[in-house]
């Protein structure tokens, strides 16, 4: 038998948001803009546009965490702070092994399953 | 005017491993430390009001409503009892509040109780039930915890004005210095610079946590509690009270983004910086007025960091004042002669209210021989929620 569900999946993506009032970007998604005060609401979503983050980024800062729990099959995760071309800012994992900071990297989303509970969306900045 | 507000009462367990223990029963054996020392144990009903401060116990001992536990196994009903939870600021918020329900002339008496049991649950477990008040979608979903974000922080900040590895050593050998000679504190033992930086078997024994955060760079998971009794100095039930009070001379909190990568600038330290400013202002002081102070150095360059919002040195410069012993207790300015949360340990909600026991006991001259502040007449504490983004400052006065 086919699963034909298969053809709907799309690729992971990570959101970030506009505010149509004013053309503000947000990450994470804000209640209020922090620019003109409009509000969002996250059930209708209107006045408000939703886009992929991805495309190119400068890191900002790094870390090498050590000693990860049982679920993560690596000795170590790198993790990054950085910004996108648009001005926008993020927190992820770095899918490079010697990261500098200052350096050019690309977005890449994947999906996580190490911790409980449902997979999750994840940037992995490579 | 505003009230005068005193601590007539403190008491603390010593911090460590306390797992086989129940939460409330932990809690109430240092509340009931803080009645003794107040002298009111047999009049403890003459109590007001109790604040809980707890971050997590739903989670770390699958245990709530601990503030309704603790008054009852103290035989205090019908003494109201509410829990105050702002995350590893739990402690000096619980102060915070109970300073606002004496000025406000709701209570004149009330006991503040802080106690975290982490240890129930493996190290990671408690690593990443402290992580869940990170961003969930944006920083705890990605795997990031505390010490990553410490780890990313201690980059820049080393990177921009050149404090090295050792100097934070040097933060971790002081720190356990002091921790050695605290009855209460976690870590009993010192290390040596030698021997967590300078030898060749140095990285071994101080491995990477979260690079450039080393294990000695880094608190550990701690259990415990402590306890305050506070009274409005001038009701008639200050009368209760044997002990000169130390004053709560000021009081300052603040909040700055939930997310550390929305920071303009992600090493400005906001919330830490207007939490002090507050506190300096109610207390009519200045950074240079402090002889002493307890700041949350769950990560050593944390020490360093808040060192510089709250004014005590330049920012960027605070190491180089590491490295001249400054900070030692003999130095110009002793920061966490308890030992800090390097060597006392975090128990989370309990954090805040130890470094505010630590300020009463140095102002009233009764700690540890070898590391009593010389003649201090300010101490002030700084407990730090988050990543930064939930601040209470705390001053206290020897009158
Ligand atoms: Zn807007």
């Amino acid at each position: 038998m086919i699963d034909f569900s298969m053809y709907d999946v799309k690729a992971p993506e990570i959101l970030g948001y506009k505010c149509l009032t004013c053309g503000a970007l947000h990450y994470p998604a804000p209640m209020i803009c922090s620019k003109c005060s409009s509000r969002r609401d996250p059930v209708t979503g209107k006045r408000w546009e939703t886009f992929p983050l991805e495309g190119p980024v400068t890191l900002l800062t790094w870390t090498r965490v050590w000693n990860l729990p049982e679920g993560y099959n690596v000795k170590y995760l790198l993790f990054g702070i950085v910004e996108f071309e648009n001005g926008l800012r993020a927190s992820g994992r770095l899918g490079v092994d010697e990261p500098r900071t200052g350096m050019k990297l690309n977005t890449r989303v994947e999906e996580s399953d190490e911790r409980p509970g449902k997979p999750v969306n994840v940037f992995v900045f490579e | 005017m505003t009230a005068r507000v005193g601590i007539v009462g403190v008491g603390h367990t010593r911090f460590g491993n306390s797992s086989e223990y129940d939460l409330a029963d932990v809690m109430a054996y240092a509340a009931t430390d803080a009645l003794i020392d107040a002298g009111i144990l047999e009049q403890r009903h003459e109590v007001d009001q109790v604040f809980v401060a707890n971050m997590a116990s739903g989670i770390f001992c699958h245990q709530t409503s601990v503030a309704s536990s603790l008054v009852s196994r103290m035989d205090m009903e019908p003494v109201p009892a509410e829990l105050i939870e702002n995350g590893p600021a739990s402690g000096a918020s619980a102060v915070k509040v109970a300073y606002m329900a004496i000025a406000s002339g709701m209570a004149d008496v009330v006991l503040v109780v802080g106690g975290e049991i982490m240890r129930k649950l493996t190290g990671w477990e408690a690593t990443d039930t402290v992580a869940t008040m990170l961003h969930t979608e944006a920083e705890y979903n990605m795997g990031l915890t505390l010490p990553s974000f410490g780890g990313m922080f201690a980059r820049l900040y080393m990177d921009k004005y050149g404090c090295t590895e050792r100097d934070l050593a040097l933060i971790a050998v002081k720190d356990h210095d002091n921790g050695a000679l605290n009855q209460y504190a976690h870590v009993q033992g010192t290390c040596t610079i030698d021997a967590i930086h300078d030898n060749v078997t140095a990285s071994v024994v101080n491995n990477y946590v979260a690079e450039p955060l080393r294990m000695y760079s880094t608190c550990p998971v701690t259990d415990g509690a402590a306890a305050l009794v506070l009274v409005n100095m001038d009701s008639p039930k200050a009368a209760l009270f044997k002990k000169k009070a130390v004053r709560i001379a000021g009081v300052g909190s603040a909040t700055d983004t939930h997310c550390v990568h929305n920071r303009k600038d992600p090493l400005l330290l906001d919330a830490v910086r207007i939490a002090g400013e507050k506190a300096y202002k109610m207390a009519g002081i200045g950074p240079k007025d402090i002889s002493f102070a307890e700041l949350h150095d769950a990560f050593v360059i944390l020490e360093l960091a808040i060192s510089e919002e709250v004014g005590f040195f330049d920012r960027g410069k605070s190491y180089l004042a590491v490295r001249k012993g400054e900070t030692t207790i003999h130095g110009s300015l002793p920061i966490n002669p308890s030992g800090g949360l390097k060597s006392k340990g975090h128990p989370v909600g309990a954090t805040g209210v130890s470094q505010v026991v630590e300020l009463v006991r140095q102002l009233r001259g009764e700690v540890e021989e070898g590391r009593q502040v010389r003649d201090p007449k300010y101490g002030m504490s700084v407990n730090f929620g988050g990543f930064g983004n939930n601040v209470v400052a705390i001053i206290c006065a020897k009158d």
